[in-house]
């Protein structure tokens, strides 16, 4: 379902989602400017781009098979983690100068290891010792302390191997623009609100997509545009049965958005990495004495976080209650790819709390990029049917 | 067919292993139900946590993931507590172990804790776990501390994660009223230092060609230093003498009796639930002696520093982060984890290794290639499985068995 947007600066994010390369990317490499990749929300932006470099969030858009990662990663490894690596063994990701990997889960951390063995363009690649545990009482600042003891190492390794400095203004500087970004994301969600939200799910994805695929400047200037070109807009044509919240980790995949969508859903909130849980929880202090300190304080104890994180469930339920009271959410959707324990076992818990809520709830387990989706399609209609008979 | 050849145990390790069952029955394990009747407190945990402070405060624990083991898999109801668990709508890839675990959890099956003591690794079904622990049914409210392991290795490492582990002891005393004596925990953990001394020493003996005892002995061994007897005297003595016995069969070049061996080889995992129906077949088809796994390998282990509470903790977090079996290899690079088989095979003297490639080590699935490769610049043969180590289910025990035959002819070693 399209919304119906007519917006040059729509089409142009869409465009930039709908590729692992971009115009704005080869710009700013005209330039002689520096590209960064880096996996998992965790990992700042905010030091990256105070370097000076571009920062690229490495997603799978357009992969069509795993071939070439096989080799590295087993058929047990995530979908996400073989297409993302099968891009980089086809040379996809060479406009990148270096790559920030996180200890995150067992499988995107290996890329780490496999990336420094695999015959790849970009020699350079970190790994970003995250903390993996939140909400310990007495033991929070002993936690973003060392976080940040860690981001400081990360900034060394661009200062020392791009002679650049990430000085404090700078940082500051940072935070404050990328505090914008998700200020102006969250606007963008807030349309979704209403009962005829002028951007559907998959365009709202696309735009976020973006986000993480361009200059952050020009980007927030896009997404003002944007937002201006929506209040114009009438809204997508209510004809959906249900509105539905989305969990789990980042959907890439315009197909599934598309499965919802032909089926009379509409996906109105997520808690999605890169999603809302990027832009709706609280911004880092812009003022802070130490905004290493204040960067490492909003990743540690802020965001509801990746279900690799111990503690973060409590978090993951308080978010996802309020957002289903302030979006009216009739259903919700578990989604995860296959493999990937962490969530899995997050939707378990959360079959029990919806359940008890006597909240719709349905589970589906997918590949990163759709390719059987009949069964899928079919579950997701007969979820929806059941909403739309209650209502 | 019957695969299943009857393993034969010379007397004194039928005794050994006789006292191994005294050592668990007399552990803080096997006495929970009577702790569970008359009501003392008890600590659930993960496994990676050290038993030191346990028994230096008298405090009965259990490791959650240890219950999967032996309440489900070795009683014969892991199936039955691995389908339970899917029926809970989990992770269907999680690792069988920890799903059995789960599943005696959210079946109120556990003896109920009176504190919940977690650390987070190692691998994501551990957190999953975690998770469950901190958050299902009637433990929600079961005061609990989660303490946050680094994935780097250096000295501001050990003292972030030995800063943290102090702080489970104010925890522990309020949740538990249970008094912490330093005194006491020093002499506990110089009895464990000990045994660690001697866990060395008999992996030592366990080079010996031919290799005088079972690779199941190493695993046996750590469960009796690290599991049922950990800082206890009983523990150290029973060590002893398994070293000495060990040490004797070396000296009379004694291998595995009633085994000619030829092949020498280390499966790099966990030992299968089901290895009766494994390993006896290879050693009498082939010859071939499994020498090693990944919990009867001990990498470089630091002593605990017994001159103050801080240099024990930090020195238990650097045992931990650098010696603790698979958390070392997992919450590793994959050049640690492979370098840990290189290091059994050139050590051993091992003519193949074996990587069962359990459906729940994702990362080491991501490691395949390379450790392939490492052996591949060794000239020694390296073989990936794909099965389930606890349920057979996963891939039939006869599959694993040909599959293993075929590599061993297809590698000249037969």
């Amino acid at each position: 379902m399209k919304s119906g947007i007519k917006s040059e600066v729509y089409d142009k994010l869409a465009g930039i989602a709908g590729n692992v390369s971009n115009s704005e990317i080869e710009n700013w490499q005209k330039q002689g400017g520096k590209i960064v990749g880096y996996f998992c929300p965790f990992i700042p932006e905010e030091i990256i781009i105070a370097g000076g470099f571009l920062p690229y969030k490495i997603r799978g858009t357009g992969s069509s098979d795993t071939s070439e990662a096989d080799e590295f990663f087993d058929t047990k490894n995530c979908s996400f983690v073989r297409h993302c690596f099968n891009h980089a063994l086809l040379g996809k990701f060479d406009f990148l100068d270096a790559m920030i990997v996180g200890t995150g889960c067992d499988h995107t951390r290996r890329i780490y290891d496999n990336w420094q063995v695999a015959p790849l363009k970009t020699k350079l690649v970190y790994l970003l010792d995250h903390p993996r545990t939140m909400g310990t009482e007495g033991m929070e600042e002993t936690i973003i302390t060392y976080y940040r003891a860690q981001l400081a190492k990360m900034k060394e390794y661009l200062e020392n191997n791009f002679g650049v400095e990430i000085t404090v203004p700078k940082l500051r500087k940072t935070i404050k623009l990328c505090n914008e970004t998700r200020l102006l994301q969250k606007k963008l969600y807030e349309l979704r609100k209403v009962e005829n939200p002028p951007i559907t799910a998959a365009e709202m994805a696309s735009v976020l997509m973006a986000g993480a695929s361009m200059p952050k400047e020009q980007y927030n200037e896009d997404l003002k545009t944007l937002l201006n070109d929506l209040s114009s807009v009438q809204g997508i044509k209510k004809d959906y049965q249900a509105r539905l919240m989305i969990i789990g980790p980042a959907i890439e995949d315009p197909v599934f958005y598309s499965l919802f969508e032909e089926n009379g859903g509409e996906i109105v909130i997520d808690d999605t990495c890169f999603g809302a849980r990027y832009s709706m929880k609280s911004f880092i202090d812009e003022e802070a004495e130490d905004p290493l300190h204040a960067i490492a304080k909003y990743n540690v104890s802020d965001v509801p976080f990746c279900p690799k994180i111990n503690g973060s469930h409590k978090n993951r339920i308080e978010f996802i209650d309020k957002m289903m009271k302030e979006y009216k959410v009739d259903g919700i959707i578990g989604q995860g790819y296959v493999a990937c324990d962490p969530w899995g076992s997050s939707f378990g818990m959360l079959s029990a709390h919806m359940k008890d809520a006597g909240i719709p709830y349905l589970r589906l387990e997918r590949e990163y990029i759709s390719t059987e989706t009949g069964q899928l399609s079919t579950r997701i209609q007969a979820f929806i049917e059941t909403i739309g008979g209650r209502k | 067919m019957n695969t299943e050849i009857k393993v034969e145990e010379v007397d004194i390790y039928k005794e050994l292993k006789t006292e191994f069952g005294g050592l668990g029955a007399n552990s803080f394990q096997g006495k929970m139900q009577d702790y569970v009747k008359s009501g003392t407190p008890i600590v659930a945990c993960t496994d990676d946590f050290f038993p030191e402070l346990f028994e230096a405060m008298d405090l009965p624990f259990y490791f959650v993931v240890r219950q999967g083991l032996e309440s489900a898999f070795h009683a014969g109801r892991g199936p039955e507590a691995v389908d339970g668990y899917d029926e809970f709508n989990g992770a269907s890839t999680l690792c069988s172990l920890q799903k059995a675990s789960a599943y005696l959890l959210v079946k109120d099956l556990l003896p109920k804790p009176a504190a919940i003591v977690m650390t987070s690794t190692s691998c994501d079904a551990q957190t999953a776990v975690n998770e469950l622990m901190s958050n299902y049914g009637p433990w929600a409210e079961v005061p609990r501390i989660s303490v946050d392991a680094s994935f780097e290795k250096d000295e501001a490492s050990m003292e972030y994660l030995g800063k943290q582990w102090i702080q489970t002891i104010p925890f522990l005393e309020k949740a538990t009223g249970k008094k912490f004596d330093l005194g006491k925990f020093k002499e506990v953990c110089e009895e464990s230092n000990k045994q660690t001394q001697l866990l060395f020493d008999f992996q030592e003996l366990r080079r010996a060609v031919p290799s005088p005892i079972r690779a199941e002995w190493g695993f046996i061994a750590y469960m009796g230093c690290r599991w049922s007897a950990c800082g206890r005297q009983e523990g150290t003595e029973w060590m002893q003498r398994l070293y000495d016995a060990t040490a004797q069969r070396v000296k009379e070049k004694k291998g595995i009796d009633g085994v000619t061996e030829k092949i020498r080889y280390t499966w790099f995992d966990i030992l299968p639930c089901w290895s009766d129906k494994l390993f006896p077949r290879l050693e009498q088809e082939f010859g071939a002696v499994n020498l090693m796994d990944l919990y009867g390998y001990c990498a470089p282990w630091p002593s605990i520093d017994t001159s103050s509470l801080e240099s024990i903790f930090t020195s238990m977090a650097k045992r931990f982060l650098i010696g603790n079996p698979m958390t070392r290899q997992i919450f590793a690079l994959s050049t640690v984890y492979g370098g840990d088989a290189v290091n059994i095979a050139k050590n051993f003297k091992c003519d193949a290794v074996i990587m069962p490639g359990h459906v729940g080590h994702k990362d080491g699935a991501a490691s395949h290639k390379i450790v392939k490769d490492m052996f591949r610049e060794l000239g020694i043969p390296f073989f990936v499985i794909g099965c389930d180590v606890f349920d057979e289910r996963y891939m039939d025990p006869e599959v694993v068995y040909q599959k293993i035959s075929a590599f061993f002819e297809t590698s000249g070693l037969t």
